[in-house]
């Protein structure tokens, strides 16, 4: 069960729900529950409703009814930071949406035909309302972060009811726990596991950037909320103190960028483009403090690429720790990191490089996948 | 402001750490006081007893009638035996279509809304409480919730999960089918079930075993001086009797005791033995001869009447644990009892104190037998004082509850 679903759909759980189904297809029959919106803000219908196949995976589509509510965000900040009621915040996550009746009747309904039902993400309607429907064959793959609306009325019983919950890192199980004191409940961390890169090739970025200093890239949504305004901020001042090279912006815009010779912004690159770029980058850089698993960082160290993440977010910084691969920096501390970073790239790269061989290989992916499943099939 | 104090008080008890103030508890139940109906009585008895390990309060609504949920009582705080009780008003009477929700809900093809519906019409319905455990459940170390079905538990307990203790109550009925209560089996931190039977019959139908339970019912308080000829005289009683005592209503089962006293005593007119029924009566009792109906008596007079019965009669098929047939047990009684009903039947078998009837044939049977056979109700029912001793205690009730809460606080600490 998740929110969206397809290959077009762009999101960090969507896709590891993606995954996670077509890797358990191989074993185990497989059906996905979802809404018929592509997008996650306005949830306007895109796909048809009703079944369809995606490879050995059968898609069940349900509507949509309305649209996400124009006055969400203000009722949002109600909830957050004034003082308001319990109404308020169960009204909350009907206007989040997707409002979807037809996939909990379906949950109600047809759920005990299935021997486990894996919900994606915590937030969104179709989980908080309809794990409670099949609470004793489900798991939670909450993509948990650190952020205000996990403290909100309909997910205080949301985390007590699962058989299991699968975490996409030992940060978000330890968020978790702390929160919801829900620590008897079994768990997985799942992680997430990666295909080999596709053919790319480096030399024409290398050729292009390498003459004006090292390449920082960052690489993934370019907007406020992933915090590129302070990459932006802190790259400026790293270039006033004297430091020298390029930071190259690949991604979907979201804000205005500075014109400089010095930032680069390409929009979004094709899955060669973006390997190519990896490659050739010194560093990538992933400034933002709200992430649940910087798949990014995994692909850098496929490559062998060393990367800079926010000290303010313990999932990413957590992930550099383990592998190695890599430095966390606090603001005002970026250029400092950057230049260590730089100092030993080959040494980081190779270290996150081994890293995801051993814990990202699809082999290591599915056992940890199966158990999270023998966990609630009963 | 008295609000305040009392809130502070339930803080201060809260301090972490291995300091000796005691733990906070909020007993959450439909009805408090002195109303009738057994899960409301359980739930008094059982704070009464935890006073001393805990600083307890009770959150419940204004009112003592089940059937209208109306607002009889004031709203706002009260003290019951020493205890504060908050009131929260029933914003609404139990809905006038209510059997109309009812039906909707409990067919096959019903919907989320239906279920939902059939919720708020059942009632009592009382959003102040869930406000209340919204803002301050958390203030408390415990919430213990009584009775599954009602609003106050289906829509309260999300609130407090984790620091949620649940008596079920539960017995058989269409509405434990419904999905609705789903999160009230799986979220609470632990349940307090009242016998086996019931533990079986949830975990059959919930798949809930992975949460912490116990088989925790209630003690019988046995008063001293039971004088069944005392009862005799004042009720003008002679020859031997068969007792029930509860509400008598169509789903007590009271309707087939009737039919199978009357088609016995009609069958076998030599055996003189009249039908005493204690309670009040929601149907109307037939006037055959034989039938006694005495209303509502005090605990004094139900305890003599119990102690001179020739057995005691429970047909309902919905419990989740009869207080009286315990009660009939301690005082030494025999009872008989519906096959059907898993729990009674159960707990006869298991006593050794029972016979269970499959219609009205085996009704007259066991009714000859122990009428004719004195010695052998006195046998059953010496072997069910001894299954309530050994069982229904209440120094054993009380430390289970301790263990119960104590195994939450560890995990919230």
């Amino acid at each position: 069960m998740v929110q969206r679903y397809g290959a077009e759909v762009v999101g960090g759980s969507e896709s590891h729900a993606r995954v996670v189904a077509h890797r358990l297809a191989m074993v185990n029959e497989v059906e996905v529950a979802t809404t018929n919106a592509l997008d996650y803000w306005s949830w306007a219908p895109h796909f048809p409703v009703g079944e369809s196949m995606d490879g050995p995976v059968r898609v069940r589509r349900f509507a949509v009814t309305g649209l996400r509510s124009p006055t969400f965000k203000d009722a949002e900040r109600h909830v957050l930071f004034e003082a308001h009621t319990r109404s308020d915040e169960e009204a909350w996550l009907a206007m989040q949406g997707p409002h979807t009746p037809g996939l909990l009747e379906f949950l109600r309904r047809e759920g005990k035909d299935y021997d486990a039902i894996l919900f994606y993400t915590y937030i969104y309607e179709p989980t908080a309302a309809g794990l409670p429907l099949v609470p004793e064959r489900a798991a939670l793959i909450s993509t948990a972060h650190d952020e205000e609306p996990l403290g909100l009325v309909p997910y205080r019983a949301l985390f007590q009811l699962p058989r299991a919950f699968g975490f996409l890192t030992p940060e978000e199980r330890d968020l978790v726990h702390a929160r919801f004191r829900n620590e008897h409940i079994p768990s997985e961390v799942l992680g997430i596991g990666l295909e080999p890169p596709p053919w790319h090739d480096p030399e024409p970025f290398r050729e292009h950037y390498s003459p004006r200093g090292p390449l920082v890239l960052y690489l993934g949504q370019v907007s406020e909320g992933k915090a590129v305004d302070e990459l932006v901020a802190d790259w400026v001042a790293h270039r006033e103190g004297g430091g020298a090279g390029s930071l190259v912006l690949a991604g979907t815009t979201r804000m205005a960028i500075p014109e400089r010779d010095d930032i680069v912004s390409l929009g979004r690159v094709s899955d060669e483009d973006k390997y190519a770029l990896l490659e050739a980058a010194d560093a990538l850089v992933l400034p933002s403090h709200l992430e649940s698993l910087g798949i990014v960082l995994l692909e850098a160290w496929q490559v062998g690429t060393p990367c800079l993440v926010s000290a303010k977010n313990k999932v990413t910084s957590g992930q550099v720790a383990r592998a190695g691969g890599g430095a966390s920096y606090e603001r005002g501390g970026f250029g400092k990191a950057l230049a260590a970073v730089l100092a030993q790239r080959e040494r980081l790269g190779e270290s996150g490089r081994v890293y995801v061989e051993a814990e990202c290989a699809w082999p290591a992916f599915d056992t940890r996948l199966e158990q999270l499943v023998d966990l609630v099939a009963t | 402001m008295r609000l305040a104090r009392v809130r502070h008080a339930a803080r201060t008890a809260r301090r972490p750490g291995g300091d000796l103030s005691e733990p906070s508890l909020l007993v959450v139940v439909q009805r408090y006081g002195d109303v009738p109906g057994g899960a409301e009585a359980h739930a008094r008895s059982v704070v009464q007893r935890l006073r001393p390990h805990f600083a307890i309060e009770v959150a419940t609504t204004n009112s003592t009638d089940y059937l209208t949920w109306k607002g009889d009582l004031t709203a706002g705080l009260d003290q019951i035996d020493g205890v504060t009780v908050r009131r929260f008003p029933v914003e609404r009477p139990r809905a006038w279509n209510f059997k109309l929700h009812e039906r909707r809900a409990f067919r096959g093809g019903h919907t989320l809304d239906d279920e939902r519906a059939f919720i708020d019409a059942q009632g009592p319905y009382a959003p102040e409480l869930l406000d209340f455990l919204f803002k301050r459940g958390r203030d408390y170390d415990h919430v213990l919730f009584f009775t599954y079905i009602y609003y106050p538990t289906v829509l309260g307990l999300p609130l407090v999960p984790e620091r949620a203790v649940l008596v079920p109550t539960a017995h058989e009925e269409s509405a434990i089918g419904l999905t609705a209560y789903k999160p009230v089996f799986h979220g609470p931190r632990a349940i307090a079930y009242n016998t086996e039977e019931e533990r079986r019959m949830v975990w059959r139908r919930f798949h809930n075993e992975r949460v912490s339970n116990e088989i925790v019912g209630v003690g019988i308080d046995i008063p001293l001086g039971r004088n069944a000829t005392r009862f005799r005289e004042k009720h003008g009683l002679t020859g031997p009797y068969l007792l029930y005592v509860g509400r008598i209503g169509v789903s007590k089962g009271s309707r087939e005791l009737f039919a199978h006293y009357q088609r016995w005593r009609a069958s076998d007119p030599a055996h003189d033995v009249s039908l005493v029924l204690v309670g009040d009566a929601e149907i109307a009792i037939p006037k055959t001869s034989g039938i006694v109906h005495l209303g509502r008596l005090n605990e004094q007079d139900k305890w003599d009447a119990l102690a001179g019965c020739a057995a005691f009669v429970m047909p309902s098929l919905l419990e989740s644990l009869s207080l009286v047939t315990l009660e009939a047990w301690a005082a030494g009684r025999p009872v008989i009892v519906d096959a059907r009903s898993p729990v009674l039947a159960g707990m006869a078998r298991r006593a050794g104190a029972g016979l269970a009837y499959r219609g009205a044939a085996e009704f007259a049977e066991i009714c000859e037998l122990l009428t004719d056979d004195p010695a052998l109700g006195d046998r059953l029912g010496r072997s069910g004082a001894d299954f309530v001793a050994r069982t229904y205690t209440w120094p054993r009730v009380v430390e289970t509850y301790v263990d119960l809460f104590a195994e939450v606080r560890a995990r919230l600490s």
